[in-house]
């Protein structure tokens, strides 16, 4: 379909449905170049609706990196909602691209965004809706090669049939990189093609790749299948942060997260043995608090954001937090800027940084502690003690703010319900305080989430709680928490953390049955009130797989995994040796105080050497020649701070 | 935040066009917003808990209507000169926003929204409708004396109106397009779908502009 029928077409369909904003295009910032001069098209897909998608900043990492490139273009698109897709199909309107309605059909790339396991079926939906077969074997060479990265694709095992190539690690060098190839290898075969991507480095290709069983179910052994491509795929990880991107499209609707995002700090030196992304986006490596600053004036510029968030995993832990945050209240408190400094950790929240980021538009703060037992708090590594969540909860009321949210988690390996119980308590002791410092106005809103074991991590060797455990635990919170005033509860549906915990372990079988449950109607799998998981359910099934096989198993300490060829650069050793001190109530300090030999440095020895002392946590590596005698040095230790 | 008077009040006619139009009256205001701040305008904000930019749009117009006619106030804190400002805030809109005129206006004067009287639209059918049928139907509601109509408010409470006082004229041209002339804003509003539907065009596919906005002098 030509653009401009399309364009005519949606003019008769966007009146009838919800939001029809999401499905034009046209922001500030959004680029349209001119589509018969450019000789390489790229879409970019977010797959969930525009007003999610739209706060991704990993998408318009890429759609700068792209479009940078005189001869390439890159272009959006984002899931229908159910309304748009209906009227879709009535009135044959392919998947389009935002910026020059093109159907995704004519692209050269796509790439997809696959930050959690929740959006598979809505990938296999895109792909269906772009007019695609869903499988990567059934598409020759006339259908655009489909790329996906992001978190979810540290373990893309379950998505290996639909996804011609995986990006494993950091997107913004590979994506021109894989856009090149496909360039200069137009008219080949996709099989060719493909062979040409596995040899980038952080690429890979699932069909060059065999998987054997053992009868038990277990992997056996995963093979290359063919010559020149490694036995793992080491991800792909920049030096320094590329400098920021400043021309954020600005969305003509609301979404989201209505703000412009500036990432300080990639990666985090806490080590929380539940934490997928603190283990797999290591090394930490942080941004000068200069590039941030002359980066927020141009986004002002560029954007007139009136919010700049400064993303990381642990704001708190940025070694310039107070220098920035005071720079930018100094700088843009008259302008109306405000700044968001998401992921506090309790301990480095000072209150004089709690005055600095607390505007008048925020009505109070959230922290993590995650668990409530000294017990159950050196088990998952994170440390906090309850005299500091009690100081924090007087600085932050002291301060007028009336609200304080908590985000704990249940189902820790070794959970008892004595360390549910804990959670209450702290909970209705920070309320008191509370109470003593504002009255009755004070609240205290407390998220309880489902521990999900997840790959690459010290914990990819537990068994998930079952459903009775997490019931009676929910059941105890639930009892207590919301009985009180002041005091309110959230937690996630049995349901969605056994999903994600079968999604996020799964292995090459698993793809049957995500394909079988978008078969059954699945799609959206991340609005709760959309996800079905009576189909999940059947569509294993289908399948003769069990759920409680990927859930509720403990593994062997030498079970293959089937994320064993991804290689995230952190030993399988060092996290076994982490869940091994766990189960003994070890702990490991901060791995700024004290290296820990995770794995980083030796798998990227070059391209620490070549990067600035101060750029990574991880310490400097010294040539050969100037290190001492072992029994001179005190071995993998370096005090930065 | 300080205190600030407002030492200037602005009157934006501009234009609203293409995807824009499937932008809601709320969100229009957030778009208008950064523009502003992106052309680096001294905007006065609101006092209070949720300091928010003095802007006031004249009378949000229906989702999917396009217009060339809509007014915009801005409250400034900071005197600045019209000269060319119209060309600076058009070099940071987005697609389909177009500035066509700037005044200056009595900072005292009423909100804009209660200025508004009546507007003016242009209806354009996609699809072919018998010209003949359309003029008749149109002919015979302007005949009526009353058109009496029933309408709940937010609560569900009904009060009946009569519409046809609200109509002040209805024309078709030569290419077949309907303009109305209809009571627009907070004494009598009258939406261009719900005249369409009063005339019995319900499902036809049309293409609806907003060409004036009449205020009171």
């Amino acid at each position: 379909m030509q653009p401009e029928v399309l364009e005519r077409q949606l003019e008769r369909v966007l009146l009838k449905v919800d939001k029809p904003g999401r499905y034009v295009g046209g922001e500030w910032n959004s680029v349209t170049k001119n589509w018969n001069d450019i000789d390489l098209k790229v879409a970019l897909a977010f797959p969930d609706i525009y007003d999610l998608g739209m706060s991704n900043l990993g998408i318009m990492l890429l759609y700068n990196q792209i479009n940078q490139q005189a001869d390439m273009l890159a272009e959006r698109v984002f899931s229908p909602w159910a309304d748009m897709e209906d009227q879709m199909r009535q009135h044959n309107i392919p998947l389009y691209s935002l910026e020059s309605k093109h159907a995704i059909r004519d692209f050269d790339l796509l790439g997809i965004s696959l930050p959690y396991e929740q959006l598979y079926t809505n990938v296999l939906n895109l792909i269906y809706l772009a007019g695609m077969p869903i499988r990567s074997l059934e598409r020759d060479s006339s259908y655009p090669l489909i790329i996906a990265g992001g978190h979810a694709c540290y373990n893309p095992e379950p998505m290996h049939a639909f996804i011609d190539a995986f990006v494993i690690g950091e997107g913004e060098e590979i994506i021109v990189e894989v856009a090149q190839l496909v360039q200069r290898m137009r008219g080949a075969s996709r099989e060719e093609q493909l062979r040409e991507v596995a040899k980038i480095q952080g690429m890979y290709v699932p069909r060059f790749y065999d998987v054997s069983y053992h009868d038990d179910g277990t992997i056996e052994a995963i093979m290359p299948n063919i010559e020149g491509i490694p036995q793992r795929v080491l991800k792909r990880v920049v030096t320094t942060l590329p400098k920021p991107f400043t021309k954020f499209i600005v969305p003509n609707i609301d979404t989201v997260h209505n703000r412009a995002p500036i990432e300080i700090m990639r990666g985090c030196t806490r080590g929380c043995r539940f934490c997928h992304a603190g283990m797999v986006t290591r090394p930490v490596r942080e941004r000068p608090v200069e590039e941030v600053m002359t980066s927020i004036a141009e986004i002002v510029k560029n954007t007139g954001f009136e919010e700049i968030s400064l993303l990381s995993l642990s704001s708190s832990d940025y070694v310039y937090v107070h220098e920035l945050t005071q720079r930018i209240q100094d700088e843009y408190k008259e302008a109306g800027l405000t700044m968001s400094l998401p992921s506090l950790r309790i301990e480095t929240a000072s209150s004089e940084l709690l005055d600095r980021i607390g505007d008048t538009r925020r009505s109070g703060f959230t922290f993590a502690p995650e668990a409530a037992t000294e017990r159950m708090r050196d088990i998952i590594n994170k440390s906090v003690s309850d005299e500091q969540v009690l100081q924090t909860a007087r600085d932050v009321y002291s301060r007028g703010w009336r609200t304080i949210k908590f985000y704990f988690m249940i189902g820790h390996p070794e959970e008892t319900l004595e360390d549910v119980q804990a959670i209450i308590n702290l909970c209705k002791a920070v309320l008191k305080e509370g109470r003593r410092l504002l009255g009755m106005k004070a609240n205290v809103n407390v998220g309880v989430s489902t521990f999900i074991p997840k790959p690459h991590t010290p914990f990819q060797w537990v068994a998930q709680d079952t459903g009775d455990q997490i019931l009676a635990k929910q059941k105890m919170l639930k009892e207590q928490i919301r009985q009180e005033r002041g005091m309110h509860l959230r937690w996630t549906d049995l349901s969605s953390s056994n999903f994600e915990g079968f999604l996020t372990r799964g292995d090459r079988r698993m793809a049957n049955v995500v394909e079988r449950a978008w078969e059954l109607g699945c799609k959206f799998d991340a609005w709760n009130d959309l996800h079905y998981h009576d189909r999940w359910l059947q569509a294993f099934a289908d399948n003769g797989l069990e759920p409680d096989f990927y859930n509720h198993r403990t593994r062997g300490l030498d079970e293959v995994f089937p994320w064993e060829h991804i290689d995230v650069a952190v030993h399988k050793k060092f996290l076994k040796e982490d869940y091994l001190m766990s189960l003994n109530r070890e702990t490991r300090v901060d791995c700024r105080d004290r290296c820990f030999a995770c794995g980083i440095l030796p798998k990227f020895t070059k391209l620490r050497q070549g990067t600035d002392d101060m750029a990574w946590e991880c310490p400097p590596i010294k040539p050969i020649s100037e290190r001492g005698k072992s029994s001179e040095r005190t071995p993998n230790v370096t005090l930065l701070n | 935040m300080s205190d600030t008077p407002m030492v200037q009040r602005l009157r934006i006619t501009f234009g609203k066009q293409g995807g824009l139009k499937y932008t809601s009256n709320l969100d229009l205001a957030k778009v208008w917003e950064r523009v502003l701040r992106r052309a680096q305008l001294p905007i006065l904000y609101t006092q209070g808990f949720n300091a928010r930019p003095r802007l006031q749009i004249a009378i949000a117009l229906p989702l999917g209507i396009t217009s060339e006619c809509e007014l915009l106030d801005v409250a400034l804190r900071e005197r600045i000169d019209i000269d060319g400002l119209a060309e600076r805030i058009m070099s940071t809109s987005p697609e389909g926003l177009y500035v066509y005129d700037i005044e200056e206006v009595a900072i005292h004067g009423n909100a804009l929204e209660r200025e508004v009287e009546s507007a003016e639209y242009r209806i354009t059918f996609v699809d072919e409708v018998d010209q003949k049928d359309l003029q008749k139907r149109v002919s015979e509601m302007l005949a009526q004396d009353r058109i009496m109509k029933i309408e709940y408010n937010r609560r569900g409470k009904k009060t009946a109106y009569d519409l046809r006082p609200l109509i002040h004229d209805m024309q078709v041209n030569e290419e077949g397009q309907l303009h109305i002339h209809v009571a627009t804003g907070t004494r009598g509003n009258v939406r261009p779908d719900m005249l369409l539907a009063e005339l019995g065009y319900d499902d036809a596919f049309v293409h609806v502009h907003r060409t004036q906005l009449h205020i009171r002098d």
